[in-house]
């Protein structure tokens, strides 16, 4: 029965954001719509991640690759003529191939190994993307000009963010996210259980590997310009380990709440030179202070500070999930 | 022939530096069982440190060794009783919470660095900088010389402490089984501090000297972060000789790579991130495993 309420309660969330945000650009001004693009973007990022650093409790500190993979799919054969569009499919294909690569071997490492793992791969990547031409070396790549609408491309970035967060919520309830579960909190017993931890890795990844990489499409069409600098870069990594940690690993709300979060602090930060010398100050401090005082992130604070205000409650507070 | 001696002679130069880089990694892995990632930032910040001294006071980088250890190694303590400590301590293995939190310390000092010192790129340049000498007939730089003689030092220095004296035994102790060190009386707590402090006075160390041979900035300190963590899964963490022998192995490749494939040089740093992947996958247990292969050997030995 709760069960019942709580998946329409998240039905009716997900669908009021939904008509919002596409209506927004007939009453919103040009400026504000941008800032919704740039959370929506963030949020994309941060539930995609969050499938497989929070669900599957694989941290992974190399997701810029991805995004990299998709705006330079995006990018390359736009420069040939197909429709931006049209990419996306591929786009998503390539990536979730490229996590297949990156996952058989690191995979078979476990906790902080397989972090330190992922952060070797994205360094190589980037330092070969880099140096190879077809990136367009330091000077990237430009768009094909005309191929761009701002009105589309905001329309698919929300429909895609809105999207990835009830993909979240049916994955974490299925026996798949069940499965993932049982990985994060003790792999062995899982394994025992007759999970094939390997194989749940694997599609997780790819599966969050393949949406970032659409978002990364999205992002170039958007911008029209891409460098190995703009979308390999390791601070691109960095956000989208920091969000979901912030807002609460390994819950729906949580990377929300953590992209809401940073992606607008990330806006303030650009329009504010003091400011933007001091965000590893800001995303550093951050990362210390959940580890240090609350693992759970905001969402845990959320939910003790609601504790505290309703000290008697009517019955009593279940377990977390 | 001669090319064959060039590269020996350039790898062992250049595994001095990077044992005594991976040493301070190892001894926190090895007696914390934690990741420090804020390694990068403390290379980062001896760097630094190395180069103000220079700059205002117009302090030798050798010298200013005498100051940077000690401040690096109250830093490290600082560091580990003010934040370290508070963390649930995982009794199987390294924890993704101190490696995220220690992540977050790196990001800190990047952008202390930043604050203090601006995003330009520094070098450190003194009279001997460009000179050379001969060494088996070839040609090297004097400072990457001055650097393997000191790398050289603080290792022999550091082993003497890790055989002789009580807290060398009680470092040792605590990275072999910490439970049975507390039982036999052994402070852990304290001895976690004080590795803490050497891996970070040796980070600091390693810092200081890497400004001698190379110019920097606030994102210093990745790729070598990267290689210390390649050096120490390579090598396993049993020994300082380990250490030392990992370190060689890494700048041997490295070497080769350069000096016979035609590879752009901006690949090579490339080359050791892959090594790095190859060889945390060729030992699937991580460090640990390759921790205790190298100790079970020495046990089966009455």
């Amino acid at each position: 029965m709760r069960q019942g309420r709580r998946w329409i309660r998240l039905l009716a969330i997900e669908a009021g954001a939904l008509v919002f945000l596409l209506a927004a650009p007939r009453f919103l001004e040009r400026g504000t719509l941008n800032d919704i693009w740039n959370v929506a973007f963030a949020v994309i990022l941060a539930s995609a991640w969050n499938l497989l650093g929070g669900f599957a409790g694989q941290v992974s500190i190399g997701y810029s690759a991805f995004i990299g993979i998709g705006a330079y799919t995006t990018a390359l054969l736009a420069l040939k003529g197909v429709n931006p569009y049209a990419t996306l499919p591929l786009a998503a294909l390539l990536a979730a191939a490229f996590s297949f690569v990156v996952g058989l071997p690191t995979f078979r490492l476990r906790g902080p190994y397989f972090t330190i793992a992922t952060i070797g791969v994205s360094e190589a990547v980037r330092v070969i993307a880099g140096g190879v031409s077809f990136t367009g070396g330091s000077s990237g790549l430009r768009m094909p000009a005309g191929s761009f609408d701002f009105n589309s491309n905001y329309a698919a970035m929300v429909i895609l963010a809105v999207g990835v967060v009830a993909l979240a919520a049916w994955v974490k309830a299925s026996p798949f996210g069940q499965a993932l579960a049982a990985i994060r909190q003790d792999i062995d017993a899982a394994e025992a259980l007759g999970v094939n931890s390997t194989k749940y890795k694997l599609l997780v990844h790819a599966l969050s590997a393949a949406i970032v990489a659409v978002a990364g499409s999205l992002f170039a069409i958007n911008f029209q310009y891409i460098s190995p600098g703009s979308v390999f870069d390791f601070r691109l990594s960095l956000s989208i380990v920091l969000m979901p940690i912030v807002g609460g690993l390994g819950t729906i709300a949580g990377p929300v709440l953590g992209a809401l979060l940073v992606g607008y602090l990330q806006i303030k930060l650009l329009s504010s030179p003091g400011l933007r010398d001091s965000y590893l100050f800001i995303y550093g401090g951050m990362l210390i202070a959940v580890m240090l005082f609350e693992p759970k992130g905001l969402l845990g604070l959320l939910l003790r500070l609601r504790r505290f205000l309703w000290r008697f409650p009517s019955r009593p507070v279940p377990d977390a999930g | 022939m001669k090319e064959l001696t060039a590269i020996l002679v350039n790898s062992l130069l250049a595994a001095g530096l990077y044992a005594t880089m991976s040493y301070g990694l190892a001894v926190i892995y090895g007696v914390m069982r934690i990741i420090n990632l804020a390694h990068a930032g403390v290379l980062m910040l001896g760097a630094y440190a190395t180069f103000t001294l220079n700059s205002r006071f117009g302090i030798d980088p050798f010298l200013s060794l005498a100051a940077v250890i000690p401040v690096f190694f109250g830093f490290g303590v600082l560091l580990y009783r003010t934040m370290v400590r508070r963390l649930p301590r995982s009794q199987a293995g390294p924890s993704i919470e101190s490696l995220l939190l220690l992540f977050g310390v790196w990001l800190v000092l990047q952008n202390l660095a930043y604050a203090i010192w601006g995003g330009d790129t520094q070098s450190i340049l003194t009279s001997y900088t460009m000179k050379s000498v001969s060494l088996f007939g070839v040609r090297v730089g004097v400072p990457s010389v001055a650097v393997f003689a000191v790398s050289a030092a603080s290792l022999l220095v550091l082993q003497l402490i890790l055989r002789r004296t009580y807290l060398g035994r009680a470092i040792r102790a605590v990275t072999q089984n910490r439970d049975a060190a507390l039982i036999s009386g052994v402070n852990a707590d304290r001895i976690s501090a004080v590795a803490f402090g050497i891996g970070t006075a040796f980070a600091g160390a390693a810092g200081t000297l890497l400004a001698t041979m190379y110019a920097f900035t606030p994102d210093f300190g990745r790729s070598f972060l990267l290689k210390s963590f390649c050096i120490i899964v390579l090598a396993g963490m049993e020994s300082v000789a380990g250490v030392a022998a990992g370190a060689f192995l890494l700048a041997l490749l490295e070497s080769v790579v350069g000096g016979y494939t035609t590879l752009p040089t901006s690949f090579q740093d490339a080359l050791s991130f892959t090594l790095l992947v190859v060889a945390l996958v060729a030992f699937p247990q991580g460090l640990l495993g390759a921790f205790g292969r190298v100790t079970s050997r020495h046990r089966s030995i009455p």
